[in-house]
């Protein structure tokens, strides 16, 4: 069976959105989707898209036809009935989004017209890759290497299969009811647990057991395959952190560096034929278990669709990842797609080469929760408790994995080198055998204390490569140490991708210090340009990350620039909201015609897709590392969240103009459960501030009052510093929704506050009025006799739908294991769209 | 490690520090930016006397093992990478790249800004250079004094005939410097190989009753050799199947009448994409090749292009119409490289059993 489209049949496609974020899911997907959305355009198919999340960016996109709706096999019906959908897209909304279609397609019937076809993958195959246990037999049919599963419904049918197999199993959910459900067993006490929780967890009450590979390699491969089955390699990297824990949780490399030629061209090989067993047009991203005594390899996931290692690919090799992906789901052959102009002619067709290193830290939520006094299970396991993602670029794996460390800056306890003395042997090899998420920093403890490399790798199943390296920074950090002052060292010390900081640090000083001593011995950095061809052929590239070699490629790109600087990874309460305000930002900028340079180092977002800004940093955001690009780009204005507020503080004590998106630095703390959160919200231009609205924020859920704001005449005179949306905020004893509350004497217990970038978002959605655009349009006094006017009437508008916003359901039991409740308002992770009424 | 210096003969002069043996050497320098397999590429003889630059900023972290040999000697000048790594996998724990290299006698350099390097070799193509302590006049004097040898086959290719004996069909390999991907992929076949110095004649090859012939990779420039190994493969190519690969392809096209060009950007990697004419499907495979056969000279009533180079063009395939003989440019022994390039071997040996077939 083969309904896999052609180019000339599509003329309607209808993008499925991700939803919203949560545990291994970021914006990866939204970005992906704002991506390819205006390509299809230029192929003159008309696009629609449906996500209920409100920091979607797609649902902003001038390309389609937006739906901001609950996503439910309901509503997708109903937008394909009514507007005549010929081809829905959900591989580039991810798994979520491939097992929402997979629902529509099974519950498609007879008076729901015809059943609109899937770009990319036949409905046949759709369902296969919808179902882990009949995948995996049909692979192993076609002679792939699998990893058995065995499904089950009952206990005693798992206590049968558990005298065949031994000991690790792993135990997951068949059809689950979420991401992730993975458990590995390797006491015959949890066994039973783990099966009871799976059963919970999957739709169906059955069960996947199969045997664990605890302690292989983790290897994950990136392909594309066209309609004539012309396939290619367009990104890999190894897991430092061995199988069993998660990989999203694990230190990742690209490109792999302890792995042999030929172990990696037979995972290729098996690559290929899954993506021709599949009949793909599109990406795959094949994830393997290697296992380097043996030679075996197996092929342990399959994700045909777009997911973080698609976009992190995209970012590191700097191919054009997306732009290709969606012209091959639409049929078109890999030697007949057009690319713009910036790159090579051939570059669709050529496997991307890298000449850097990239490493992958995941970012956990443990210091924030701790903050807030919560209290989580730390240790790293087949269940992700990451939140986010962060790169860092360098020459060698020590300057990248400097550079990532610095990126995810933790606000973490536990990473306190000094800390780390205090462990005793025991404690030690506990969590070397146990490991969490500061397991870099023990790996270093462990060789200050002598242990040898042979017996750490073989204790912690970690490749013997990654302790040379880290007993190189170590060795590096103390003759760094013990040499103050010195030239040579401070050389080495920078090669290696130590910052100023830390080199302060070791030498008992200011960074602005170090700066200087560097600048006056020309130690000066050189920026590569990140390109697909690895040096081989001019390039045209846009991005770059910085280094300490003798070449600098980058140029400053005009001397009217705007520098953005992201916000980094997503880190709890922020969700995903932080890349939507600083990819409007850029947006805005651009449509505002500033040459526009982003700083930023987070793969899961879409500040970073290739055409946002004009110029792209792939770098931490410490000042050291901002001041550099300053110092080339010479930018007018550096725009930057307001949470930043110690780097705010060094760029404006560096004579910089900041233009600063107000955000506050905390996450907002919440109003307890028999209480709501109201909130005035205003805007404030510069000069005046303009009443908006009232929302009430309850349980998690957000919702507009249907009244007319108005600004209490204390409150005007109220002194904001920067332009944006703000609100005052009061609780009150109350669990109902209000239609109506008093805002004569909001005077008392009220503050003022930035409003939260997911709030804003809410708000731009709910009213049509692009929030961000109009703050950066008041900072850069370009606001305009319309904003103006529309700004003094804003409190007149009653919103007539009623859409509210709600915190996800997200599963923390199973992820973090927390001490206590998690509070959903302070700490949201998604949101989604809620209609009442 | 010692500070030491890298001059091209265009004057221009890198630093880095030296790692391997820390002798003088000179040798035609060139990139590659193949990110695995460092081992197979210094040690194929067809990078004989050459310098290699490693696109691929860390070199090492694999160690150096067993099965990766692509020869059992590596041959090259030196090796020039951004980062070294230092790992020893083999049973001794005692081999890692920089030993390896010292016990080669080849010296290498590294903390090299090798991006750098590579934007320059690709402006101004491969050229002599040197590594050397001091990088002073007299190192630019004796580096543009310096004649390179253009021997790189004889210095390769095996002198005296030798078996690698199997229970299947019989292949006669006629070595210019012949890489172990060859003989492994033959013996995935179970081929009783005979390997032959280039210089054997028609007739002692005619009397080993080849089944097939592969005439091997090789180093340098084919046409420094002698007018013989022209003769011999006319001769051969009527009377048996045969396979050429990278110079062996080469040699194929000089001997049916068809002329080199260099080519001005080098392919030395395995990530340009290769399409087979008659299918147009595309592949990857390791390539290594300073060379190409100049289309415009291909005497099409015998021979045909089969395949092309998407990126610049350049032939990367040739069949004969009337014999059994066809050569591709790129190493199909995927050794390192992209498995998918093997299917050549599986060509040559649904040719051979035509072949054997006819016969009987």
């Amino acid at each position: 069976m083969s309904n896999i489209t052609t180019n000339k049949e599509i003329k309607k496609v209808l993008f499925i959105g991700a939803g919203s974020n949560d545990f291994g899911r970021e914006a990866e997907h939204d970005a992906a989707i704002y991506q390819v959305m205006p390509e299809l355009r230029g192929h003159g198919v008309e696009v629609f898209v449906i996500d209920e999340n409100p920091y979607a960016l797609s649902l902003e996109s001038l390309a389609a036809t937006t739906f901001w709706q609950q996503l439910t096999v309901e509503n997708i019906k109903k937008i394909i009935r009514e507007h005549h959908i010929d081809t829905v897209a959900p591989l580039f909304g991810g798994q979520s989004s491939l097992r929402l279609w997979a629902e529509v397609v099974q519950s498609w019937a007879y008076g729901d017209g015809t059943m609109p076809n899937t770009l990319g993958l036949s409905i046949d195959m759709l369902l296969k890759v919808n179902n882990l246990p009949v995948l995996t037999a049909f692979m192993s049919e076609h002679g792939l290497p699998v990893i058995n599963n065995y499904v089950l419904k009952a206990q005693d049918e798992a206590n049968e299969l558990l005298r065949e197999l031994q000991l690790p199993l792993m135990v997951r959910a068949l059809h689950p009811n979420q991401t992730n459900t993975r458990h590995v067993v390797e006491r015959l006490d949890d066994f039973e647990d783990a099966i009871n929780l799976a059963k919970v967890q999957s739709v169906t009450q059955e069960v996947i057991i199969s045997r664990a590979i605890n302690g292989l390699k983790e290897v994950s491969l990136e392909v594309l395959r066209d309609f004539r089955g012309n396939k290619m390699q367009i990104g890999a990297s190894e897991d430092m952190d061995p199988i069993g824990i998660h990989t999203s949780d694990s230190l990742s490399v690209s490109p792999i560096l302890t792995i042999q030629d030929q172990l990696i061209g037979k995972m290729r090989d098996y690559a290929f034929r899954v993506a021709d067993m599949l009949q793909l047009q599109g990406i795959m991203h094949v994830q393997f278990a290697v296992d380097d005594e043996t030679r075996r390899i197996y092929i342990i996931k399959v994700s045909p669709y777009i997911d973080q290692m698609a976009t992190r690919m995209a970012l590191a090799t700097g191919y054009p990842t997306m732009l290709v992906a969606v012209n091959l789901a639409m049929g078109i052959a890999l030697e007949d797609i057009v690319l713009p102009h910036n790159f090579g002619v051939n570059a669709a067709m050529m496997e991307p080469m890298m000449d850097h290193v990239v490493v992958k830290l995941p970012v956990f939520p443990f210091g924030e929760l701790s903050e807030a006094g919560v209290s989580v299970k730390r240790q790293l396991n087949s269940v992700q408790k990451s939140i986010g993602t962060t790169l860092g670029f360098g020459r060698t794996f020590i300057e990248a994995l400097e550079k990532a460390i610095r990126s995810a800056h933790f606000n973490n306890a536990s990473f306190s080198p000094t800390n780390m003395a205090n462990i005793n042997d025991d404690e030690l090899i506990q969590q070397l055998i146990h490991p969490q998420d500061n397991r870099v920093l023990l790996l270093i403890e462990a060789i200050k204390r002598g242990y040898e490399i042979d017996e750490l790798a073989e204790l912690t199943a970690i490749d013997e490569f990654y302790f040379y390296q880290l007993q190189h920074l170590h060795t590096l950090e103390v003759e760094i140490e013990a040499d103050t002052d010195n030239i040579e060292s401070l050389r080495r010390g920078k090669r290696y991708g130590l910052s100023d900081g830390l080199l302060a640090r070791f030498w008992h000083t200011d960074f602005n210090i170090i700066r200087t001593l560097a600048k006056e011995n020309s130690i000066n950095v050189s920026y590569k340009a990140v390109e697909p061809s690895a040096g081989e052929f001019p390039e045209n590239a846009r991005q770059y990350y910085a280094t300490y070699e003798t070449e600098n490629e980058s140029v400053q790109i005009h001397d009217n620039a705007v520098l953005v600087i992201g916000s980094g990874a997503f880190r709890m309460g922020d969700a995903a909201s932080g890349g939507y305000a600083t990819t409007i930002t850029l947006s805005e900028l651009r449509r505002l015609q500033y040459p526009t340079i982003i700083m930023n180092n987070n793969p899961s977002d879409a500040t970073l897709l290739p055409h946002l800004a004009d110029k792209q940093y792939l770098e931490p955001l410490e000042i050291s590392d901002v001041m550099r690009v300053v110092e080339l780009e010479k930018p007018q204005f550096i725009v930057i969240p307001g949470n930043r507020r110690k780097l705010i503080k060094a760029l404006r004590n560096l004579g910089q103009r900041v233009v600063i998106l107000p955000k506050e630095r905390h996450t907002p703390n919440g109003p307890n459960e028999n209480q709501s959160e109201f909130a005035l919200n205003l805007f404030y231009d510069g000069h005046d501030s303009y009443p908006i609205n009232l929302t009430q924020h309850m349980a998690g859920e957000m919702r507009i009052i249907p009244q007319i704001a108005k600004m209490p005449d204390d409150l005007l005179a109220t002194h904001i510093d920067n332009p944006g949306v703000y609100q005052v905020i009061w609780y009150q004893n109350t669990t109902h929704w209000k239609e109506h509350v008093d805002t004569s004497n909001i005077g008392h217990d009220t503050w003022l506050r930035p409003m939260p970038f997911g709030q804003v978002a809410y708000l731009t959605k709910a009213m049509q009025i692009q929030w961000i655009r109009l703050t950066i349009r008041a900072a850069t006094n370009e606001m305009t006799e319309e904003d103006n006017a529309m700004l003094s009437t804003i409190n007149q508008r009653l919103t007539t739908e009623q859409i509210g916003v709600i915190a996800s359901d997200v599963n923390y039991r199973l992820h973090l294991q927390p001490s206590k409740v998690i509070d959903g308002t302070r700490f949201e992770i998604g949101v989604s769209v809620k209609h009442y009424g | 490690m010692m500070k030491r210096h890298l001059i091209l003969e265009d004057g221009t002069i890198f630093q880095g520090l030296g790692f391997g043996s820390p002798a003088t050497t000179f040798g035609e320098i060139i990139f590659h930016t193949a990110m695995t397999g460092y081992q197979e590429i210094i040690t194929d003889p067809i990078y004989d006397g050459q310098m290699i630059v490693f696109a691929m900023p860390v070199i090492g972290a694999g160690g150096i093992h067993a099965e990766a040999y692509e020869s059992v000697k590596p041959t090259i000048s030196g090796m020039i990478v951004h980062d070294l790594a230092e790992v020893s996998v083999n049973r001794q724990r005692r081999m890692n790249l920089d030993r390896f290299l010292k016990q080669h006698n080849i010296p290498g350099l590294y903390q090299v800004d090798t991006r750098q390097l590579i934007r320059h070799l690709r402006e101004t193509g491969p050229q002599k250079a040197t590594i050397v302590d001091y990088a002073d006049e007299h190192a630019v004097d004796q580096l543009v004094a310096t004649v390179l040898t253009n021997k790189q086959v004889q210095n390769t290719a095996t002198p005296k005939p030798y078996a690698n004996p199997g229970r299947g069909r019989h292949i006669v390999v006629i070595d210019f410097g012949l890489k172990h991907g060859i003989l492994r992929m033959l013996g995935d076949y179970d081929a009783n190989v005979s390997v032959l110095p280039y210089t054997t004649s028609v007739e002692e090859v005619l009397t080993l009753d080849p089944d097939g012939i592969i005439l091997s990779t090789g180093p340098g420039d084919p046409r420094t050799l002698p007018e013989s190994v022209l003769t011999l493969i006319r001769v051969l190519q009527s009377k048996v199947p045969m396979l050429g690969i990278g110079l062996g392809h080469e040699l194929f096209a000089l001997a049916n009448g068809a002329e080199l060009k260099p080519l001005p950007s080098e392919h030395h990697g395995m990530n340009h994409p290769i399409q087979e004419i008659i299918s147009r499907q595309i592949f990857y495979a390791m390539q290594g090749q300073g060379y190409a056969v100049d289309g415009e000279t291909i005497n099409r009533k015998k021979l045909f292009v089969t395949y092309r180079d998407l990126v610049d063009g350049a032939v990367q395939g040739l069949r004969h119409r009337e014999f059994p003989a066809f050569s591709v440019q790129f190493f199909p022994d995927a050794a390192p490289g992209p498995l998918e390039a093997t299917a050549v071997f599986a060509d040559f040996f649904e040719t051979v059993e035509d072949y054997v077939e006819h016969y009987n």
